[in-house]
């Protein structure tokens, strides 16, 4: 279980403007293998939950604990996955995905086999050797993902790694990670700012409001798994997304 | 319909080269009508350029030339690759190293270098140290400013994915940092050549008469100017040739990158 207690972080004024309140308080609880979306408008501080958890960034004030284990810098039981996706461009497919391991000091046939797995199960045989650039933006998240899973964390900790491509490739990988999720059992936390992805993915939806940043509710989703396929026609889908909906333009008045 | 228009340039690369070979076979030409129409003692034809190389190659004096002011250019541009890429990365990661070296990179960045050969000179005398410090400054200021670029203008994201990835500083180094500035700092040394090759030539000819510019100074005041031409001719090629190593190096070295170019 990660706990989130009385989080609080603000960033330093650039240039002379008021610093920036990212957090204001954030208590939240994970439990081990659920699915949390964080959901919420720009500037509401959801990503910089997501960099606190992955150990990136020290919190002001406030506790992150991991199993009952303070977390204070980046760790084995996490792995993030990136918007941009983040990968090197000078290195290819296999070796992307291997990174992690070979931070970890893993022999190169092992962890290269690693990868090849992986490269498996996120459907990119055949660009094994592709760099980066040579792939479009569906498949080089998949990339970010197989790197992520590479080092078969725990903790998965996904910041809006889908916003970045177009929307049928959205919802192909959006499929793959439920299936992933599924077989691989993990602690998910996915942070975007689209409430049908947060309804499709979620066991719950985390609902945060801008300025300072805030968790406004937390909202268990309650559609059995596996999901059905015509979720859009879901009564309960329906109703959940309408409420996030109004909650969330309420917010940009 | 998968042809609108009919293509005539059917190797682009073949066009390029064409293109390049008839621009330089149109200066020659030029170059050729106007020395045979100025008729000057001191403007020789390309023709008699050509005849003043073939001569002057099998010289030893030219030979020795060369090697005297090389010495200086691989010293000088040796050490400018060594300390510029250090100081660069340097700055480049630590504010701190950034506030204390900035205001001198600053004042070589502005000072036109030529102006301080006669300081050196006073400091160090004219021997091969002086002239290999001349090259240095030349070279090592491009070196400086875009390998420090090159670590500036890093995608922030790579960092931020290998230090989640548990990344200590040394990982970072030769991971991430390091390969993700090379491109600027191949620009940085191609630049930095050139420099060093001005440098090379401009201590010879202003200050410091040995090697090519002694050279070219000597034949100047024997107003050989066939000689004068073919020296320079020599130098521009060798520049050419080095420069252009160094392109198809920076291509195979980092071919992900685009073409940035920070002077």
């Amino acid at each position: 279980m990660i706990e989130l207690r009385g989080l609080e972080k603000t960033f330093p004024s650039q240039n002379g403007d008021a610093p920036t309140i990212a957090l204001a308080g954030v208590d939240l609880k994970i439990e081990t293998d659920e699915f949390l979306c964080i959901l919420g408008p720009s500037g509401c501080g959801k990503t910089t939950i997501l960099k606190l958890i992955a150990g990136l960034i020290a919190p002001d004030a406030g506790t992150i604990t991991i199993d009952g284990v303070a977390v204070n810098a980046p760790g084995p039981d996490r792995a993030v996955v990136f918007q941009n996706f983040a990968l090197l461009p000078w290195a290819n497919v296999v070796t992307n995905i291997a990174f992690g391991l070979e931070l970890r000091g893993m022999a190169k046939t092992a962890r290269e086999a690693i990868a090849l797995d992986l490269i498996r199960a996120v459907g990119l045989q055949g660009f094994e050797h592709h760099y980066p650039r040579q792939l479009s933006g569906g498949m080089q998240q998949r990339v970010g993902l197989a790197r992520a899973l590479a080092v078969n964390p725990k903790i998965l900790l996904m910041d809006e790694p889908f916003a970045a491509v177009d929307a049928q490739t959205r919802r192909m990988l959006q499929e793959d990670l439920l299936q992933l999720a599924h077989t691989t059992r993990k602690t998910i936390i996915f942070v975007t700012h689209d409430m049908d992805e947060a309804v499709r993915l979620g066991d719950r939806v985390v609902l945060m409001s801008p300025r300072p940043g805030q968790i406004r509710e937390a909202i268990a989703v309650a559609i059995p798994r596996p999901r059905p396929v015509d979720l859009d026609q879901n009564p309960r889908a329906i109703e959940l997304k309408t409420y996030l909906w109004q909650q969330l333009r309420a917010m940009q008045n | 319909m998968s042809r609108i228009l009919p293509s005539t340039a059917r190797d682009p690369q073949l066009v390029r080269w064409g293109l390049r070979a008839l621009s330089i076979l149109f200066f020659l030409i030029g170059w050729e009508i106007l020395a045979y129409q100025l008729d000057s003692l001191l403007f020789p034809s390309f023709t008699e350029t050509l005849i003043a190389l073939s001569q002057l190659i099998s010289t030893p004096t030219f030979w020795q030339a060369l090697w005297v002011s090389h010495q200086a250019l691989l010293i000088g541009f040796a050490c400018a690759l060594l300390v510029g890429t250090t100081l660069g990365l340097i700055m480049g990661r630590w504010r701190a190293a950034e506030k204390v070296f900035d205001p001198y990179l600053n004042i070589l960045l502005a000072t036109p270098m030529s102006a301080l050969i006669p300081i050196i000179i006073l400091a160090i005398g004219l021997g091969l140290p002086a002239r290999a410090l001349v090259v240095f400054l030349f070279a090592v200021v491009v070196i400086v400013v875009n390998t420090r670029a090159g670590l500036r203008t890093l995608e922030p994201s790579w960092v931020e994915m290998a230090r989640a990835f548990g990344a200590n500083e040394k990982q970072l180094w030769w991971t991430i940092l390091i390969p993700g500035a090379l491109p600027a700092m191949m620009t940085g040394f191609y630049l930095g050549l050139g420099r060093a090759l001005t440098g090379m030539i401009a201590v010879e000819l202003l200050l410091i008469a040995v090697g090519i510019g002694r050279l070219i100074l000597d034949y100047q005041g024997a107003f050989e100017a066939g000689f004068v031409y073919a020296t320079i001719m020599f130098v521009v090629a060798e520049a050419v040739i080095l420069l252009n190593a160094l392109k198809y190096l920076e291509r195979k070295l980092t071919p992900w990158a685009g073409q940035a170019t920070i002077g």
